[in-house]
Formats: C-alpha cells, sequence, structure tokens
C-alpha cells in the first residue's frame, strides 16, 4: 500500500531525493566504471589520433609555413607544398554529393515511411541498406569505368546550357569543334561528387526514414482530422518532427563525403590547382591525395600527408560541432509544438 | 508441432550449409598438397601481366603466391618494412629521386633478381575520319614535347614529321600519366631527362619542382596532363571511346590487352620500332649489368643498332637473402621454387604476354640469386631444358639474334611510311607470329576485330582455349586484317590461350607444355568483376533469404 502511495509522490516532486531501495553496490560500481571507461576510450582515440597526426605533421607545417594553407601545388620533396587546392577539391566533391544524396534520400525516406505499400516496405528498406554494405571500391569501379563514360552526355549538356554560370562552365571544352576531346567531361568533381552521393545516400536515408516513423500517430490522426492532405500532414507533422533526423543524417552524410577515398581516387584525375569548374576534368581531394601518395612518399612527403590529414580531421571536426549544435537548437518536434 | 519440426528443419538447414561449404573450400583447395606456405609480395604494375600469369600458372603446384600490384615504389618501401615477403621494382634502391635517396633497408638482407624484360610502349587512341590509326610514329624529342605539354595538337608539325603518310586531325592530345608512385613513370622519365634533359627541366620547373629533376617515379602535376592511378588505370582512360586523342606510357602488355596500338619510337639509328620481344632483346644487349645486377641504360636508349627499341628495360625481383619475423625458410622454400619456374618456364610465355625473355646470362645470375634466399630448395636447373627463346649453344641471345632488320619504310626518310596493309603492321608489332593457326586468325581477323572490347572478353573468358590464336597472327600475315580492325583482331586473338603449342618454335620435343588449364585470358576483368558482383549480393543478401526461406518453411 505504501508502496503505491509513493509513486505519485516522486511523479510530483522529481526534484527531490530519488528513492533507492539498496546503495549502490559492487556491480553498480563496476557497470558505471565499465561505462565511463568506454566514454573516456572515445575522447581518448580521438584525442590520440589527433596528437598522432599534430606531431607527425609539425615538422612539415613549420617548414612550410603560412605557405601550407595558400599553396596549390604538392611538392613536398622540393618543400613546395600546400592544401589550398586539396581542401577547396574535398569540399567541392562533398558539396556535390550532398546536393545529390539529400533529394534522393529524403525522397526515398519519405515515400518509405509515408507513401510505400506495406508489401514494398521492406525490400525498398533491405535495398537501401544492402547499397550502404556495397563497399566503396565496387562505386569506384562502376564509376570509374563505366558511369563517367557512358554518361558523359550529361556534364557535356549541362556545360553547355548552363555555362553562364560559372562553376557550371567548361572552358576547355568546345562544344562548336567536332574533333574537341570529350574527356573534358569525365574524371572531374562531378563524377567523384556523384558516386560519393550514392554512396552516403544510404546513411542519409536510413537515418531519415527512422526519425519519420517516430513522428506521434496522434499528431498524424490529428492533422488528418483537420482535413490535410497526406502531403500537408507530412508538411506539417512529419518533417518538422524528423527535423533533427534529417539535419543528423545529412550531417553523418557529409562526414563521410569528406572522407570517401578509394572511390574518388579512382575517378579523379589529381589536379593540384584549385578547380572551380566542378564539370571539367581534374579533382582532388585530401583523402585521395593520402591514399595516391602515401605508398610511394618519402620520409618528409609523408610527414607533410599527416600535415593535410590534420587538416582534414580539423574540417571534419568542425563539421560534426556545428552540425551538433543545429541539432541541439533544434530538437524533434520543437517545430511541431508551436 | 512446428516447435519440433523447426529445430529438424534448421539443423537440416545449418548442415547442408556446412556440406555445401566443405563442397566449395575443397573445389578450391590445390590438388597436390606439397604444403608449400603461402607468400606475398606488391610491387610493379609494370611486370604485373607477367608476375599475375606465372602466379597462376604455379597454383597447379600447390603453390599461393600473392602479388598485388600496387605500382614500384610502394613495393620498395612495403619491402623496407618488412610488409610484404618480396617486391617487384623498376629501379633499385639508393636513387636519388626529386633530392630525396631511397635508402635501401637498413640490414642490407636483400638481393635484386631480374625477372622479365619489356618495352615501355606508348599507347594511343586516335582516330582519323573514323578509322584507327594503328601506325603512328614518333621520334623521342616529340614524345618529351607530348608529355610536357610543348606539343598540344595532333596535326603539329612536329608530328606530322614523323608521320608524312599521315593526315593527322587538328585534335587535342591528352598525355596521360601516372599519380601514384610508378617504376613505368621511373623509367619513362629517366628516358627523358637522359636524352632531352632541358625540355624535362623545363617542365619540372613549370610544376614546381627543384632542378635540375632527373627522373622520377612520381610524375609532376600540371594542368593539361591527366594522371591516373595504376597501370590499369592509363591504359583504361586510354582505350575508352571518349578519350579520343589521348596517350600514354605503359608497359605493351597493357595496350595489348586492350587491344590497342602503340606508337613506333625512332632509336638512334633513324629507324621507328615498335616495342616487341625481339627489339626488346636487341636493345638489352647495350644494358650495362652491375655486380648486383641492377641495370645502367643509359647505352640503350643511344644504341646504334637499327632494330633496338630505345625504353626497353628489366623489371626486379626484391628477395630478402635472411631470414626475419616475418620470412623463415617455408616461405625461402615457396619463394625460390616460384622463382626456379619463372626464370626457366615462365620465360617462355613472356613473348605472349607482351614482355620479352631474359638473356642466358641474367638467368643464370638470376638462379644464383634464388640459391640466396633461406630455405631456397637449390633445385639443380638445367637451363637447356627451359626452351628460353633467347638461348642458344654458342651463348649469343637467339632472339636478338634473328629479329629482323626493319622495313625499309620504317626508316626517318624512307620511301613512305609502313602503313598497316604494309610488310610490318604497327598495331601489334611486327615480328615472328605462329604458323599454324595464323591462317585461321586472318579468316577471322574483320570479325574479330569488329565483335568489340566487352563482349569479345567475355567470350574469350568462355572458351578459352578453343579461342587460340596465336598472338602475333595478324603482324606476319599478308594484312589481311585491316588497319583498325586489324589490331583489335590481333590484340584479341592474343588474348588465347592456345599459344604456346600452335606458336613459334618454343613448344619443343619437351615435356614441359605451357600449363593451359589455369590459362585465363588476361582479358579477364570483366568476367572477374561480375563474379566478384555476384558472389558479393550472394554473400549479403543470402543469409537473410536463407533465413526467411527457412522460416517460411516451418
Amino acid at each position: 500500500m505504501t508502496q503505491m502511495t509513493s509513486v505519485p509522490d516522486a511523479l510530483a516532486a522529481p526534484e527531490g531525493a530519488r528513492r533507492r531501495v539498496s546503495p549502490s553496490g559492487g556491480v553498480d560500481r563496476v557497470f558505471r566504471a565499465g561505462l565511463r571507461g568506454a566514454g573516456f576510450t572515445v575522447l581518448g582515440l580521438m584525442a590520440t589520433v589527433g596528437l598522432f597526426l599534430f606531431f607527425n605533421g609539425l615538422h612539415a607545417i613549420s617548414v612550410a609555413g603560412f605557405d601550407f594553407v595558400s599553396t596549390q601545388t604538392w611538392e613536398p620533396d622540393s618543400h613546395h607544398f600546400g592544401i589550398a587546392a586539396v581542401l577547396v577539391g574535398t569540399l567541392l566533391i562533398a558539396s556535390v554529393a550532398l546536393v545529390v544524396a539529400f533529394p534522393l534520400a529524403l525522397g526515398m525516406a519519405l515515400y518509405i515511411s509515408e507513401y510505400a505499400p506495406r508489401w514494398l516496405k521492406r525490400p525498398l528498406t533491405s535495398m537501401i541498406d544492402l547499397m550502404a554494405a556495397v563497399p566503396s571500391v565496387v562505386y569506384g569501379l562502376f564509376g570509374s569505368t563505366l558511369l563517367q563514360w557512358e554518361g558523359i552526355d550529361i556534364p557535356r549538356w549541362l556545360s553547355i546550357q548552363f555555362h553562364w554560370i560559372p562553376f557550371l562552365d567548361v572552358p576547355e571544352a568546345d562544344p562548336n569543334n567536332p574533333l574537341a576531346p570529350e574527356n573534358v567531361y569525365a574524371t572531374s568533381t562531378f563524377w567523384a561528387g556523384l558516386i560519393v552521393g550514392f554512396m552516403i545516400m544510404p546513411f542519409i536515408c536510413s537515418v531519415m526514414r527512422e526519425s519519420f516513423t517516430q513522428a506521434p500517430p496522434g499528431e498524424r490522426e490529428g492533422a488528418y482530422a483537420l482535413g490535410s492532405t497526406r502531403w500537408g500532414m507530412i508538411r506539417s507533422v512529419v518533417l518538422p518532427f524528423g527535423r533533427s533526423g534529417m539535419i543528423g543524417g545529412t550531417m553523418l552524410g557529409l562526414g563521410r563525403a569528406l572522407g570517401e577515398t578509394i572511390a574518388v581516387a579512382m575517378i579523379i584525375s589529381p589536379i593540384f590547382l584549385i578547380q572551380p569548374h566542378i564539370l571539367a576534368n581534374g579533382a582532388n581531394s585530401v583523402s585521395a591525395l593520402i591514399a595516391q601518395k602515401w605508398g610511394a612518399a618519402s620520409e618528409f612527403g609523408l610527414e607533410a600527408l599527416m600535415a593535410a590529414g590534420l587538416a582534414l580531421f580539423l574540417l571534419t571536426l568542425v563539421v560534426n560541432f556545428a552540425a551538433s549544435a543545429v541539432i541541439a537548437r533544434s530538437r524533434s518536434g520543437q517545430g511541431s509544438d508551436a | 508441432m512446428t516447435s519440433r519440426v523447426r529445430p529438424v528443419g534448421r539443423l537440416g538447414g545449418l548442415a547442408t550449409a556446412l556440406a555445401l561449404l566443405a563442397v566449395v573450400v575443397g573445389g578450391f583447395a590445390p590438388a597436390s598438397a606439397q604444403a608449400y606456405v603461402a607468400i606475398s609480395g606488391s610491387g610493379s604494375t609494370w611486370s604485373f601481366n607477367a608476375i599475375d600469369q606465372w602466379r597462376k600458372n604455379v597454383q597447379q603446384f600447390g603453390m599461393r603466391v600473392n602479388f598485388s600490384g600496387t605500382g614500384s615504389t610502394d613495393g620498395r618501401n612495403q619491402f623496407k618494412n618488412k610488409q610484404v615477403d618480396f617486391a617487384v621494382s623498376e629501379i633499385p634502391y639508393g636513387l636519388t629521386d626529386g633530392g630525396v635517396k631511397d635508402y635501401p633497408p637498413e640490414d642490407g638482407n636483400f638481393a635484386y633478381m631480374p625477372i622479365v624484360a619489356g618495352g615501355t610502349s606508348l599507347m594511343y587512341n586516335l582516330k582519323i575520319g573514323g578509322t584507327r590509326v594503328t601506325n603512328l610514329r614518333l621520334s623521342g624529342e616529340v614524345v618529351t614535347k607530348i608529355f610536357t605539354r610543348k606539343i598540344t595538337m595532333w596535326n603539329d608539325a612536329a608530328i606530322a614529321a614523323d608521320n608524312p603518310s599521315l593526315k593527322l586531325p587538328a585534335r587535342q592530345i591528352t598525355p596521360v600519366v601516372r599519380s601514384d608512385g610508378s617504376g613505368s613513370t621511373a623509367q619513362f622519365t629517366a628516358y627523358m631527362a637522359a636524352q632531352h634533359g632541358a625540355l624535362w627541366d623545363d617542365f619540372c620547373r613549370q610544376a614546381g619542382r627543384a632542378t635540375p629533376c632527373g627522373f622520377t617515379s612520381n610524375y609532376p602535376s600540371l594542368k593539361g596532363v591527366i594522371a591516373q592511378d595504376k597501370s590499369i588505370g592509363v591504359a583504361n582512360y586510354v582505350r575508352q571511346d571518349q578519350s579520343e586523342g589521348a596517350i600514354t606510357y605503359v608497359e605493351y602488355s597493357y595496350a595489348k590487352n586492350a587491344g590497342f596500338p602503340v606508337a613506333k619510337l625512332l632509336n638512334a639509328k633513324g629507324y621507328y620500332t615498335g616495342p616487341t620481344a625481339q627489339a626488346v632483346a636487341v636493345a638489352l644487349l647495350r644494358a650495362k649489368i652491375n655486380t648486383d645486377l641492377t641495370q645502367d641504360l643509359t647505352q640503350v636508349y643511344t644504341d646504334q643498332d637499327p632494330r633496338t627499341y630505345p625504353m626497353s628495360s628489366y623489371s626486379y625481383m626484391i628477395l630478402p637473402t635472411a631470414t626475419s619475423d616475418r620470412f623463415n625458410d617455408q616461405k625461402g622454400r615457396t619463394l625460390s621454387d616460384f622463382a626456379y619456374y619463372f626464370l626457366c618456364e615462365g620465360q617462355q610465355s613472356a613473348d605472349r604476354l607482351g614482355f620479352s625473355p631474359l638473356p642466358i646470362n641474367l638467368v643464370q645470375a638470376g638462379l644464383t640469386q634464388v640459391g640466396r634466399i633461406p630455405g631456397s630448395t637449390k633445385k639443380p636447373t638445367d637451363i637447356s631444358k627451359c626452351n628460353n627463346p633467347t638461348f642458344s649453344t654458342d651463348g649469343t641471345n637467339t632472339l636478338a639474334k634473328t629479329a629482323p632488320q626493319p622495313a625499309e619504310c620504317d626508316r626517318k626518310g624512307g620511301p613512305a611510311q609502313c602503313d598497316a596493309n604494309g610488310n610490318t603492321s604497327t598495331g601489334t608489332g611486327g615480328g615472328g607470329g605462329g604458323g599454324g593457326t595464323g591462317n585461321k586468325n586472318n579468316a577471322t581477323g574483320g570479325g574479330g576485330g569488329s565483335g568489340g572490347g566487352g563482349a569479345g572478353g567475355a567470350n574469350g573468358a568462355g572458351e578459352s582455349a578453343g579461342a587460340g590464336g596465336t598472338s602475333d597472327g595478324v603482324a606476319a600475315g599478308d594484312g589481311a586484317g585491316g588497319d583498325g580492325a586489324g589490331a583489335d583482331g590481333g590484340g584479341d586473338g592474343g588474348d588465347g590461350s592456345g599459344d604456346g603449342s600452335g606458336g613459334g618454335g618454343s613448344s619443343g620435343g619437351s615435356a614441359q607444355a605451357v600449363p593451359v588449364s589455369v590459362d585465363l585470358p588476361p582479358n579477364d576483368g570483366t568476367l572477374l568483376i561480375i563474379v566478384a558482383a555476384v558472389l558479393m549480393v550472394a554473400v549479403v543478401a543470402g543469409p537473410p533469404l536463407a533465413a526467411r526461406f527457412m522460416r517460411g518453411g516451418r
């Protein structure tokens, strides 16, 4: 009897002292220590990676000085190297990937969670999980030997129709000359970004789908009861509830896109100039640079690559912190409460 | 009821799966259980095609040799860091590349062993009026200017001077180079640095390198030069229809596998030659072999023999000569037997694969090196039984001795340029092709050529034994193969595996046949990709499907 009366008391006064059946014993302590250990291991690992890159890359950075951020060439053995080109290239590839992946993932997630008939949901979900399970080297093969050659008309069309948009222009191309080489449209930022977009799409999609399915059924019913269409319901209930999932998934995808290595290395033709023309050949990214150069690097070249890795590490950290800040400001369902 | 049936069903399913696994694993296990320990190596993509073939061939003896073509530089570094049992490289340790010396392993327990010779070829993709050009000729200076962006159009006057019979289109040249550290790049830039140092240094300066540049394993990056990963990457780039106008430097076997022509290069005597086995053998008579068996090629570039191909070189295996944590006597046994195989029998297939066999002095020196491997089986080898086409009884290099003199139309300033219908064809290079099967190949040459790349490769994989055209059939034939299609036909014909028995005089009466059974056509990339994709889908989708099936079956 006493227990029954005590429960409402505890609910009514959540600020009060927690009621415990027994003092925390050995098992509790072990469990807590284990959890704490796991938590700090993650921190420790991150710090180790960061410090490792920092101390190994320090010498190279000190040799290059400020030129390290402003130089575009990569000739570490001649002490003439910098990450200006590769860092910009990384960001460009990741942006293209997001532009491709975000609408695809959003549409796919909404279709699966809201529109698809029941019998189609599970196959679609497993297909998307399968897409995530395909190794990146397979995507790289697909992109480098098939897609970028068979689909070369896509960037050609884009560049001819939209050449007045600066970054869609291909300066080397000459559409009026039948003998102009077509390969100016291959091995570009666009193709690398497209393939990376395919690779990150499933990750973004599954996070979004999870958050969309958690939109409360009561509010869905409410929206319908107020006479909204299905799209109206999605706009007023599902999307606001899923906002943090959308942002979180996108950031997860962005992190992966920034670090994607093999597929990019297989597709691009590395160029050590800032290449703002995303449809034109020649692209680069930090991770592809490391993958292609580290096996053959001299001792100092390896230090320079570590420094480049440090830059990528910091960039990813900044992106992730920014993402968590955004997510923290817009908690799930916050928008629908208003 | 169901709860009793289910475990039985599951157990049955499990047993079936295990049985299937046993069958699959058993099927792939080597037939002869000689208990060789598996070894692994990495390095050169230049000689990858030869090593990969030999590696497949010795599987029948139970030897498992893993070789990953990650580039010579990577191979040397991995060997230095004791991550592999052996490395393959075009250049030795101790050279200075871009001002940085590549120090040899500290313990010094390694030796060089020549494994195969070959020509670094200039594979290109060019058409005139829709017909593929197969008889392009280039001088060393033009090549250097192309790869340093001094010449950017195919209709440049300098190229026209090399090709009086060709009216080349006003198309841009796309030079394709390696983006990773590579022995092919090292050989190619060594040639340019030695022969046209001023042009090369100028290019290096533009790319932000310290000069004098010398040879380098990492091609300097400059706008307009396309860089691709690994030999297969550059070859794949050039072979695309959309890459018309591209040219790259790659070992001849890659061009051969792709069915693409390679340019004839002007030698010091004023003749344009292709990277055939004979031309390479002639050229390497001039290679100075140092005491540690490394090569000095400076005299090869300026060889006065009219038959020589200037960009010829040897490839090396870097062997451990002492045991270590990684390398023990059992591994030494595998490595030595593998080496005995490819130094002797393996050299027979060098020509067919797009390489050139080692001459007798290097085979003998190589055999001595194999004896230094710890745990070496020290197999006594009677090299007269190797059927190496370079061997003769009087110590001369038969292959070089019998190499044909270049045709008059291959002379610079000669009457006219050799075309595909002339007495020498550029597509597959001149040279002594097979007799018996040549007819058949000629008869089907046109069809094979028009069959196209991908489909042709897939068919070849299906009937590898039957497709055995001779590799050089078109070149030796009467030219009925035509120009563009002929080149393709020649390349595809070479994919077959029946050459050893049908071709030149290589298969004498001895007991060593070329092992046909394990001969996948070199063009098996497509097949492997398909198999890999199917396997992957099966592995990923199989278990859940099987689970659902078993659940549904109750």
